[in-house]
């Protein structure tokens, strides 16, 4: 009998499910059945499976498959569709004991509701040829490329949206926080973020602006009349063309009411997989059947020169490179032994491409 | 128990913060565990492993309509017999669509011999009797042990109350018991009985 009892309060134990009352009650039979301490202890230590077991290698295999599976699915399935109007955003309050309430919270802040509490603001700002690391007061982290502009407030207010503005190009990772979530205002877009990291590329003086997602998800708002929503994929990126002529700040234009045409392309990788998008992130200079005058641009931010064309029909030529410690003179070098442009260096330090 | 508390933790953030890093530690914590399962139902592992990356994938896809779910680990593991069973319904290979005609291959456990515990010889005494006991027993056993499930958690996956939980982890725990009991050699019975006088 008292065996029998043995065996039910091991089970028990061995399921976390003794009562302090059963456990006093083991030690006693455990006494008059010393032999059992042992099976105890069998009971007690990590068992294997016996047949197939995953190693941790096989399970990241297994999680590299899954995630293959899900890109697979078709977007719309994958990506809820953002409501066409009054977005809803949903805010999580966790209350004591796992008791959760969801509430749906019709309409969403405008940034111009922040006039009413006017936070301090901070600016971190980068000249050409420079990079720089901010961590902002919510722990999320912000890498600003050359050339770029960062406003954000010195302490985010509890219970609203983080926002920041950025000018430039800038990389984030950002701190999941449901109840605030992540605002990245440029002139072209504003990205709604929810955890995640991305690269935001909106430099004032290049025809379009781009949001690349890395991991997570983040929904675009476009800075035109339609305020078309766009929802991106981990690993798509966004291109919004901009028209200095159309600026937000000109309403009446009739290019205003015309829906702007943004496309959406996958992020590719060269080799090492680095995406050239957020190469910069890690100090490397990274494009992809990217034309000259574009890669042009990039190396005027990188090395501060400037860079002319003597012949314009070389902007058309596309480039593919990665360079981590290269000087100047090296990229340019090594862009020309493909034999299609020659470059020099006029007396007043200029570069030229012809 | 900790773990499950952690395992709230990431559900949570994949439900309210969509996040992926969350849902990826979750489909790493859980998903050889679910494979074991659903395995032990569909009668192979290359099925089951299909069968949890489509638990999951409908586990992001919903995840924002999933507020009502108390414990994700039950919700998951329900998902996994539900389409488990499914897929045996369609493949239209088995009469009987149910728990009780499991294949207990796949569930087998037995202590790791190798943390000196145990010889090699009583761990596959151990395994032995382990099979000797009905499916459902046996399903019942490497869930709590091995799955770290709690009565209530067993109870409510297989419809049954956690009083049959209780008796039938006993039964598992008296035929294994009795298996290493013959097995203790002179020397560690010795011990412990040297203790007693």
């Amino acid at each position: 009998m008292d065996q029998e009892k043995l065996y039910a309060l091991l089970a028990r134990e061995m399921a976390g499910e003794l009562t302090e009352k059963e456990a006093a009650a083991l030690e006693q039979l455990l006494q008059q059945y010393p032999d059992a301490s042992y099976i105890r202890e069998v009971f007690a230590q990590n068992w294997a499976p016996a047949g197939k077991a995953y190693s941790p290698t096989q399970v990241e295999q297994l999680l590299e498959k899954h995630q293959q599976r899900m890109q697979n699915l078709p977007a719309d399935t994958f990506y809820e569709e953002a409501p066409p109007k009054g977005r809803r955003w949903l805010l999580y309050s966790g209350i004591a004991a796992g008791f959760l309430l969801l509430f749906a919270l019709g309409g969403y802040w405008r940034y111009t509701q922040r006039a009413k509490t006017t936070p301090v603001l901070s600016q971190l700002v980068t000249d050409k040829r420079m990079r720089s690391q901010v961590l902002l007061p919510d722990g999320t982290r912000v890498w600003l490329n050359a050339g770029s502009k960062l406003d954000y407030p010195q302490q985010f207010a509890a219970h609203q949206p983080r926002e920041v503005t950025l000018e430039g190009e800038a990389f984030f990772v950002v701190t999941a926080d449901a109840e605030r979530p992540f605002r990245v205002h440029t002139k072209a877009f504003n990205v709604r973020v929810l955890g995640t990291s991305f690269n935001v590329r909106a430099y004032p003086q290049e025809d379009s602006a781009v949001a690349s997602l890395v991991q997570g998800s983040v929904e675009v708002v476009l800075n035109d009349a339609s305020s078309q929503v766009v929802s991106l994929k981990p690993n798509e990126k966004l291109t919004v063309p901009v028209h200095p002529q159309t600026a937000p700040t000109t309403e009446n234009t009739a290019a205003l009411t015309t829906p702007i045409i943004v496309y959406k392309t996958k992020l590719t990788t060269l080799r090492d997989s680095i995406i050239p998008e957020t190469a910069w992130v890690q100090n490397k200079l990274a494009f992809k059947h990217l034309q000259l005058d574009k890669v042009v641009k990039m190396l005027e931010q990188w090395y501060g020169v400037e860079i002319n064309f003597s012949d314009d029909r070389k902007k058309q030529l596309y480039f593919t490179g990665v360079f981590e410690s290269e000087s100047l003179e090296e990229v340019l070098n090594a862009l020309e032994t493909t034999l299609s442009f020659s470059w020099h260096k006029d007396a007043e330090g200029k570069i030229w491409i012809n | 128990m900790r773990e499950n508390e952690q395992i709230k933790g990431l559900f949570e953030r994949v439900c309210y913060d969509n996040s992926i890093q969350a849902y990826n530690e979750l489909y790493i914590a859980l998903c050889t565990r679910l494979i074991h399962f659903s395995a032990s139902i569909v009668s192979s592992f290359h099925l089951a492993e299909e069968i949890v990356s489509d638990v999951f994938l409908s586990l992001w896809q919903k995840r924002n309509d999933l507020s009502h779910v108390q414990n994700p680990v039950v919700y998951l593991y329900v998902s996994t017999k539900n389409l488990s069973l499914n897929t045996l319904r369609q493949q239209k290979r088995h009469q009987h669509h149910s728990l009780d005609t499991l294949n207990t291959d796949m569930l087998a456990i037995a202590p790791d011999a190798e943390n000196g515990m145990v010889s090699a010889e009583v761990s596959q005494k151990i395994e032995r009797a382990i099979r000797s006991l009905p499916a459902r027993c046996q399903l019942i056993f490497r869930l709590i042990k091995q799955d770290r499930l709690s009565y209530r958690e067993v109870a409510e996956l297989l419809n049954i109350s956690t009083k049959t939980v209780d008796a039938q982890l006993t039964i598992a725990v008296k035929k294994i018991s009795q298996a290493i009991r013959f097995d203790l050699s002179d020397e560690t019975a010795q011990t412990y009985l040297r203790l007693d006088s």
